[in-house]
């Protein structure tokens, strides 16, 4: 069927342009086809080639060499593994930024998941407003990356801040939250959890596609609302939070801005909030070291192949996929 | 899908096939008669009436860039031929731009830096060297010559320098006056300082001054005045024992209450200018250069006054506040020459800068343009620079590559003992250790 309907413009086309063009047919249609079908795919080849691929592959080299940004690419000397070498042997700034990166994804992403899950469970219900409501969750999510907000936080989180101006209602006094190396890091990982607007969105979603007879199954059982949601909700959303912990995982590696400007773009007080890609910034821009920047790049994106791999791995153990499997 | 559309669908197919070739086609056409365009532009420099169009890039603020516009416009009305495409932005990420504009081929004719980033363009070719038009496009010699050599690097005229400035310490003076307080004075030393700075919280409990550990140019200045300096050619010019007793200077000045608790030191820490704890009110004094008062001015109510840094004032120099440079890779590195000798040396242009960026570089339309200030904050800060021109030491070098990576981790060493995490000799060693490697 999708072969006919593939062919058939062609064979009409031909058909109207008389004779000259049905005896070529046969060689030239296919290739025609194929070289239409490269052009409409342009657009995004050109994209993929020249903003990903290329780029990808320039870093790769350049990760074995010592480039500096500021002098001509040519210029640059291939040093071999020596960036890979430093990066794990003597350089304490990668290792203190690994540890602040890792624990903030250990401590953010299930915080947030369990956040967006516990959220969404109040609000699968069919109450007046619940869409409202839906709203307003989501709402932090959508202006989630942005500059604005991660100065909105720091100006909450400071001395003066409204969050302290808060507790002071109850008599307790605060710290200075952003500016302090012990809490700075911490203050990040509760602004990474309040936008939990977008996991929440799609385990709602996940819950919507639970089909109400187990429920209805499991309460004739005797099952008590708890039992409910461990025997029927999470199997059944197990493939929903599989694909929230992946991406959020990725997204809390990752996180960038608001590390950024909440330490003025230096990862201070005192490297607490030293994230990987914020030192691997200051790396390439500050200090000129873009071939080493780019070596700690290409670590970083096989870390992350393998804690996604892992993940998908250990996703048969607990991850269930109902469509035609029977258990 | 009706069958009977087939036939018009291939037609107009083969007509949008052949609309996407001739594109493919002329798109490079078009890019390449651009690139004809620019090869013209480059043959025909010579030609002096010829349009030139000069990318300009700078940081600072609003007011900055109205006083730019202003002095370039005067130029342009002068040299109708030349036009400029202006760009400017914050001092933060200002270095990091520059960087990318550099990665990317594109440095602009005519740009900015200061000191802190001059070495790391220079010794790598991004600014042209412009003694060749030294005495004839350029003209220095209403400059103090130290403010010439502060641009060189390596034997080459990398810079020139925009302004000048020296280091200032910056106070809060209706807070001293409404307590009774005395002012600082230009030549007390560090101690006494420190403990006029303890009586200051006492009195008002507003912390009596901002604690620079973090601040190369407050350690710069001590340094000098123990016979030492920051740099002596690519080494440093001292020791993890002068960082660890300047550490110690400031832990003493702590625990006498002298200044704010360390996460407030943090606020301060920034390059800011309406950061700065004078002005946010969190301290009575801070450590700026001299010519940021009418800059600092505009952040609060209070009236400020300006002294030289503790310690003796011959350890201050005459230092170039920013600098005007020209890329390497210019086609027009001669009409750029012609505009930074008109911006420095033109009476128009400087009176339009005026001490924005320094005070003004030619001496003589220094002196002419001190006599018109009315603004009294500026007129304070001329008068404290040219009070304390006759006691300046000698200018140091210009910071070598590096310096930058030694600021930052200075920041770093410095919270590291005001937050208890390190005592004053660990991070004094892990500061040099860090940073020794990355000078040169």
């Amino acid at each position: 069927m999708a072969l006919t309907t593939a062919n058939s413009p062609s064979v009409r086309a031909s058909q109207g342009t008389g004779a000259s063009a049905k005896r070529r047919r046969p060689r030239r249609g296919p290739q025609r086809e194929g070289l239409a079908g490269y052009i409409f795919l342009s657009p995004w080849l050109i994209g993929l080639m020249g903003i990903t691929a290329i780029p990808m592959l320039l870093s790769l080299y350049l990760s074995f060499t010592n480039y500096d940004v500021l002098s001509p690419l040519g210029e640059a000397e291939w040093v071999g593994l020596a960036n890979y070498k430093r990066m794990f042997t003597s350089d304490p700034s990668y290792w203190r930024s690994v540890t602040v990166t890792v624990s903030f994804a250990l401590i953010a992403v299930p915080l947030k998941l369990a956040a967006a899950l516990g959220v969404a469970l109040l609000l699968n219900k069919a109450w007046r407003g619940v869409g409202l409501f839906r709203g307003l969750f989501y709402l932090p999510s959508l202006i989630g990356g942005s500059v604005a907000l991660a100065i909105v936080w720091v100006n909450m989180f400071n001395r003066e801040g409204a969050f302290n101006g808060f507790l002071a209602i109850f008599g307790i006094e605060g710290k200075p939250w952003v500016n302090d190396p012990s809490w700075a890091l911490e203050t990040l990982m509760v602004l990474a959890i309040w936008q939990f607007g977008a996991p929440m969105v799609i385990f709602l979603a996940g819950l919507k596609q639970v089909p109400t007879e187990l429920y209805e199954a499991a309460s004739v059982d005797g099952a008590g609302r708890f039992r409910q949601f461990m025997s029927v909700t999470l199997p059944m959303l197990s493939p929903v939070i599989f694909f929230n912990l992946v991406l959020e995982t990725i997204n809390g590696f990752q996180g960038f801005t608001a590390a950024f400007v909440l330490s003025d773009g230096t990862g201070g007080p005192v490297d607490s909030t030293l994230m990987y890609t914020l030192n691997l910034y200051l790396k390439g821009w500050r200090e000129y070291e873009m071939g080493y920047a780019s070596a700690m790049a290409w670590v970083f994106l096989l870390a992350i192949g393998i804690i996604t791999a892992v993940f998908f791995s250990t996703g048969r153990f607990w991850v269930h996929y109902s469509d035609g499997d029977d258990r | 899908m009706s069958t009977e559309m087939h036939p018009a669908t291939g037609n107009s197919r083969r007509r949008l096939l052949r609309g996407i070739a001739a594109v493919a086609v002329a798109l490079p056409l078009t890019f390449g008669a651009a690139a004809c365009g620019g090869d013209d532009n480059e043959g025909s420099s010579t030609d002096a009436n010829k349009p030139v169009e000069l990318s300009v890039f700078y940081w600072g603020s609003e007011k900055r860039a109205e006083l730019t516009q202003t002095a370039l416009d005067a130029y342009k009305a002068k040299n109708p031929n030349v036009s400029f495409k202006i760009t400017w932005q914050a001092n933060q990420g200002y270095a990091d731009k520059l960087a990318t504009l550099a990665a990317s081929g594109d440095v602009p004719d005519l740009f900015a830096t200061d000191d802190n980033m001059l070495a790391d363009f220079a010794t790598r070719n991004v600014t042209a060297d412009l003694n060749e038009y030294k005495g004839n496009k350029l003209d220095l010699s209403k400059f103090p010559p130290s403010l010439v050599e502060y641009g060189t690097v390596d034997g080459k005229l990398v810079g020139i320098a925009a302004g000048e400035n020296t280091q200032g310490l910056v106070y809060n003076k209706t807070l001293l006056t409404t307590n009774a307080l005395p002012e600082p004075t230009t030549g007390m030393t560090w101690e006494a300082f420190i403990d006029w700075a303890a009586q200051v919280t006492t009195k008002t409990k507003v912390p009596g001054t901002m604690d620079p550990s973090a601040d190369y140019k407050a350690f710069w200045v001590w340094l000098r005045q123990q016979g030492k300096d920051l740099y002596n050619g690519k080494q440093f010019g001292f020791t993890a024992d002068d960082v660890a007793k300047w550490f110690t200077l400031w832990k003493g000045a702590r625990d006498k209450k002298a200044t704010p608790t360390a996460d407030i030191i943090h606020e301060g820490n920034v390059t800011d200018i309406s950061k700065q704890l004078v002005v946010t009110g969190k301290a009575a004094t801070s450590f700026v250069w001299a010519n940021q008062m009418p800059e600092l001015k505009k952040s609060t109510k209070d009236d400020l006054g300006v002294v030289a840094y503790p310690g003796d004032p011959s350890a201050q120099w005459a230092r170039a506040a920013m600098y005007w440079n020209v890329a390497n890779s210019s086609d027009n590195k001669a009409v750029a020459v012609d505009v930074i000798n008109f911006l420095v040396n033109d009476e128009a242009a400087v009176t339009a800068l005026g001490t924005d960026r320094g005070l003004p570089s030619n001496m003589d339309l220094r002196a002419k343009f001190a006599e018109t200030v009315t603004d009294p904050a500026m007129k304070l800060s001329i008068q404290v620079e040219n009070d304390l021109a006759s006691k300046f030491g000698k200018a140091p070098q210009v910071p070598p590559k590096g310096h930058s990576t030694f600021r930052s981790e200075l920041v770093k060493a410095a919270e590291n003992v005001q937050f208890g995490r390190a005592t004053p000799e660990k991070a004094a060693a892990d500061l040099i250790a860090v940073v020794q490697p990355k000078l040169g």
